[in-house]
């Protein structure tokens, strides 16, 4: 059982890496927004797994995405505090009697609006961290801003949206 | 020492987060010395060798445009030959010699491209072996690409007209008036000149072209044309420029090798 779900995590990891780099990298809307589905894997990890696993998780998806993307370490650092802030967040958003064992963050188990929710705020903390350091300085706030807003939405929309098609189980 | 190891133990979460991102910072900010690690470049020859793969597919994909770009390329050539045929002393015989040439085009190919960031990098799969070393220029069919930052064996990396870092001297067509022309990070249709004085005669629709200065590209390689341009402060124009080339349905170009270039080089580096 628990073999399994290490087997399923690594697997997802791989998969995610590469169809992050190898085709949703390509598709661009306007010229602006690519959907970062990668973090999908992040969203997905189980409530049991020790926070130090996940910050490991983290920084490893962090640092693939950087190798291929030929970015330094900006990926790493988002990731890395998105793993960091994951346990707090879903903390907040836990339902009146906590999570249930066995069970897993997922639409199936929690609902389409509380995990549009988790998804949502994930997803803006990461993207507010990755832009902002690409651009590297407050000269374009309002824009990058912009940019924040605009990704996350189309992020958060394709990685709902792949529970209901791709990522069912 | 107990409460110590106590308070290391009840943080130690916080101390790997802190760890984990102090690595991420130190890649962010040593950002060009990561571009040149040995790590990386064996990495550039597997992250090489799986784009090659996957391009293939996409490059099909947009065959007829590429098709016909290419020949609308063979007509301005041809019509470019016919306009010298006539000049030419078909009487003398024609001796090639030793720098005869001074610029040479290899064609490459790109297997990954970036666009919507705002440091691109392009991937060509011409490397050291083919001769492409740092500071080549880069060209489409349809004018500037990049320069060419760093290769290993079989690919290069460019860093295209659309990343921040980039720089160049270019010039307006009509008024030799060269400036400085850059990335402000904002669209990939877009460029910006800077440093083309106040007195300089500007229409929109002006091409602009490459200076020729920097002994990377050959005087008069088409840049773009002006959209827009406003004073700044006075003394400088700042210049809005739509580029030529088409980065993001970018496949083939071409590598522009200066032979004359180190000599140029040294004799600058000696008068100085």
């Amino acid at each position: 059982m628990n073999m399994g779900i290490i087997a399923r995590n690594i697997f997802r990891f791989i998969v995610l890496v590469l169809l992050q780099v190898l085709v949703l990298d390509n598709v661009m809307i306007n010229g602006y927004m690519v959907p970062y589905v990668y973090l999908l894997f992040l969203l997905l990890m189980p409530f049991e797994t020790p926070r130090w696993l996940q910050l490991v998780a983290g920084f490893l998806l962090g640092l693939s995405v950087d190798l291929f993307e030929n970015t330094p370490g900006m990926h790493t650092a988002a990731t890395v505090l998105v793993a960091f802030l994951r346990p707090h967040l879903l903390n907040l958003f836990a339902p009146r009697d906590g999570y249930e064992p066995e069970t897993f963050p997922r639409v199936r188990y929690y609902g389409f609006y509380w995990f549009l929710k988790y998804t949502l705020a994930v997803v803006m903390i990461h993207h507010f961290a990755l832009f902002y350091l690409e651009v590297f300085q407050l000269k374009d706030f309002f824009s990058t801003l912009l940019r924040v807003f605009l990704s996350s939405i189309l992020s958060a929309a394709t990685i709902v949206l792949s529970q209901f098609f791709v990522f069912r189980e | 020492m107990r409460t110590l190891l106590r308070l290391i133990q009840k943080y130690s979460n916080l101390l790997l987060f802190l760890f984990l991102e102090a690595i991420a910072i130190v890649l962010i900010v040593r950002g060009s010395y990561y571009q040149q690690s040995r790590f990386i470049q064996m990495n550039r020859q597997v992250t090489g060798f799986l784009y090659d793969r996957v391009d293939g597919v996409r490059e099909y994909l947009t065959l007829r445009k590429v098709n016909q770009r290419l020949v609308e390329e063979n007509s301005r050539l041809k019509n470019r030959l016919e306009l010298f045929s006539g000049q030419l002393d078909t009487t003398r015989v024609l001796r090639v010699e030793k720098g005869a040439y001074r610029y040479y085009y290899l064609p490459a190919r790109i297997v990954h491209n970036s666009v919507y960031k705002q440091y691109n990098y392009i991937t060509i799969d011409k490397g050291k072996k083919d001769g492409v070393f740092r500071d080549m220029g880069v060209v489409s069919e349809q004018g500037l690409v990049g320069i060419v930052l760093e290769s290993s064996n079989h690919f290069a990396t460019v860093i295209p007209a659309i990343n921040r870092d980039f720089r160049l001297s270019a010039k307006i067509l009509s008024s030799n008036f060269a400036g400085i022309l850059y990335w402000d990070g904002d669209s990939p249709l877009y460029a910006r000149l800077s440093e083309i004085p106040f007195h300089a005669e500007l229409t929109v629709g002006d091409t602009i072209v490459t200076s020729g200065y920097s002994a990377i590209f050959p005087d008069g390689i088409g840049v773009g044309t002006i959209d827009a341009f406003s004073l700044e402060r006075g003394n400088f124009y700042d210049i809005r420029v739509k580029l030529f080339t088409e980065f993001q349905s970018l496949f083939h170009v071409n590598v522009i090798r200066n032979y004359l270039r180190e000599e140029q080089l040294q004799l600058e580096e000696n008068t100085r």
